[in-house]
């Protein structure tokens, strides 16, 4: 859209290839199809649930038991798609961008072919290409995996309650998931291979496995699972998986509802044709190596999103690094994309917003002695008329002493986590000291006053 | 087969019309009512009209078109009419199809691309 506001001719072809189980989805790619928008309105479906048990406490009476309908909410939730994916034909269309519903693959210079559901091919040519075709989730390779198990790009559409689930993975996305379903009143359990939310703050990463203990989710450790069978059809059906232990020979077995797998996405870029105009990819991980401008090794094709290597996966970021690209190839803009201190936040039921380096991380590169944590426990004052956890939220902020004590990192586990970063990430953009902070005058009474 | 019209004025005539045919894509298009020498109160459906009847063509067999009259100008600028209560109207002329949320709202409806991707839309 950015690039016809320049008037120039722009072609956006979009195809999703049907998940082992046969869904697909609308225009508007993972976030607004099966990702971020679902899972968020899920999220906030199971905060509901939550906050009609606290009520009882401020005074609301009812008699009735509250039970929760997955069909009712997954038809709101896919109501709300669907009006998003035609407000993005609409937008398209109004601004002149052509586009076709076709999977898109280079078969030469400046040459794509495009494919639609119906297998015609048609052939388009153009100056520059922009590759955004993102990630899907990634299997176990191991039987049964894709004929039984389901992933997030089932879970939001699913026609049926997913009943008693076992959540394979330990990712945002799988925790996430595992935290949304149990608030909904499911019985969860996650399976993971090592650590938790491999790559943020492991200190915030283990209160967040802990709360989600505590709250009747289980967790089963260092396993993997090795086989999935079927023992009943069904809407669900009945499930077992067989799993071997990674620190010895130790096998398990489990019976659910449902299996989610939750372990990773690859990159889609291994069958769009790039060896044909000659464009680099990581081979392990499929991913593209770009400069700070966003271009491959081929001058006229740039990508952006998922798919770059080294880059933070997340939709806000696709977007920023789209527009400036666009502004800089035709606006004669100069500015580059900032992908230093983006904050990000994870929508566990204890949820969690960050900005910038890990406890770890900062350790690393700055050496323990230079570094200074602040940190504390809050009680969210909304929580303490229910009786809630009172010592689980926290917050904690990391300090470069050689520089001013400027902060570094930001981290906060609560309620609402997100909308507290947002703010905190623009003043670290401003190279946000300790001491300004301290004399910031807190509102009162919030949980980001702490 | 083709498609057919089905002319309706006022909510109750709508959704018993809507309910008959259901199974069948069914588009609707909603203006304000018309005056005895036949000119609708709200000038954007005096415009959209002859865009979308244009377009009907391009509508799957086995459409429904259904022109609804929603009524006079106060009933509809009361914030609680049938209409925005129940389908959620937000302004007329709408065109939309039935049982999705794929929809055209007053000026979109006057851009013949937009009308045709909606009744050509998957």
């Amino acid at each position: 859209q950015e690039a016809a506001k320049y008037e120039k001719k722009v072609m956006v072809l979009d195809f999703v290839v049907p998940t082992p189980l046969g869904n697909s989805w609308g225009l508007g790619g993972t976030c607004v199809n099966v990702g971020c928008i679902p899972k968020k309105l899920m999220h906030q479906a199971a905060l509901l649930g939550q906050a009609l048990q606290d009520s009882r406490k401020y005074g609301w009476q009812f008699t009735e038991q509250v039970k929760h309908n997955w069909m009712t909410m997954t038809e709101s939730v896919q109501n709300h798609i669907g009006s998003l994916n035609w407000g993005y034909r609409v937008s398209l269309r109004e601004k002149n961008v052509t586009y076709e519903n076709a999977y898109g693959e280079f078969v030469g210079p400046h040459t794509v072919k495009a494919r639609n559901k119906r297998g015609v091919e048609k052939l388009y040519t153009a100056e520059r290409f922009l590759i955004a075709t993102g990630e899907r989730p990634r299997y176990l390779g191991i039987p049964g995996d894709k004929e039984y198990c389901i992933s997030s790009d089932d879970l939001f559409s699913l026609p049926y309650c997913p009943g008693k689930t076992l959540v394979v993975g330990a990712s945002y996305v799988a925790l996430e998931c595992a935290g949304l379903l149990a608030g909904l009143g499911l019985h969860v359990t996650v399976m993971v291979r090592s650590i938790l939310l491999r790559g943020f703050d492991q200190d915030i990463a283990n209160k967040i496995g802990e709360y989600m203990e505590e709250h009747g989710i289980s967790f089963i450790r260092e396993f993997v699972p090795i086989k999935v069978e079927q023992i009943e059809k069904g809407t669900p059906g009945r499930l077992k998986v067989t799993a071997r232990s990674t620190t010895g020979n130790q096998i398990i077995e489990g019976e659910y509802n449902t299996v989610l797998l939750a372990i990773g996405r690859d990159a889609c870029t291994r069958k769009i044709g790039l060896d044909k105009v000659g464009v680099k990819i990581n081979e392990k991980t499929g991913k593209i190596p770009v400069n700070d401008e966003e271009q491959t090794n081929v001058p006229y094709i740039y990508a952006v999103g998922d798919i770059l290597q080294d880059k933070l996966e997340l939709t806000p970021v696709a977007i920023q690094a789209g527009r400036l690209l666009v502004q800089r190839l035709y606006g004669g803009a100069t500015n580059k994309c900032d992908y230093v201190n983006v904050p990000t936040t994870v929508f566990t039921p204890l949820e969690y917003g960050a900005c910038g380096y890990s406890e770890e991380t900062a350790v690393e590169k700055f050496g323990e002695e230079n570094i200074e944590v602040y940190h504390s426990h809050f009680w969210p004052l909304e929580w303490t008329v229910p009786s809630r956890d009172n010592n689980k939220c926290y917050a904690k902020i990391i300090c470069n002493i050689r520089d001013n004590e400027r902060v570094i990192g930001f981290h906060v586990l609560g309620p609402s986590a997100g909308e507290i970063t947002q703010g905190f990430a623009a003043a670290m953009k401003c190279g946000l000291t300790k001491e300004q902070l301290d004399s910031t005058i807190g509102i009162h009474p919030v949980c980001a006053e702490v | 087969m083709g498609w057919e019209e089905k002319q309706v004025r006022g909510y109750p005539e709508f959704v018993q019309t809507a309910q008959r045919y259901h199974g069948r894509p069914i588009f609707a298009l909603f203006c304000g009512d018309k005056d005895a020498a036949g000119k609708s109160w709200c000038p954007d459906c005096v415009t959209a009209e002859p865009v979308v009847r244009k377009e009907l063509h391009n509508m799957p067999d086995e459409s429904v078109f259904i022109y609804c009259l929603v009524g006079d100008r106060t009933y509809w600028k009361d914030p609680n009419n049938e209409f925005r209560k129940n389908l959620k109207l937000t302004g007329v002329p709408t065109l939309l199809k039935y049982g999705t949320p794929q929809k055209l709202v007053e000026e979109e409806c006057f851009k013949a691309e937009l009308v045709r991707m909606l009744f050509t839309e998957d």
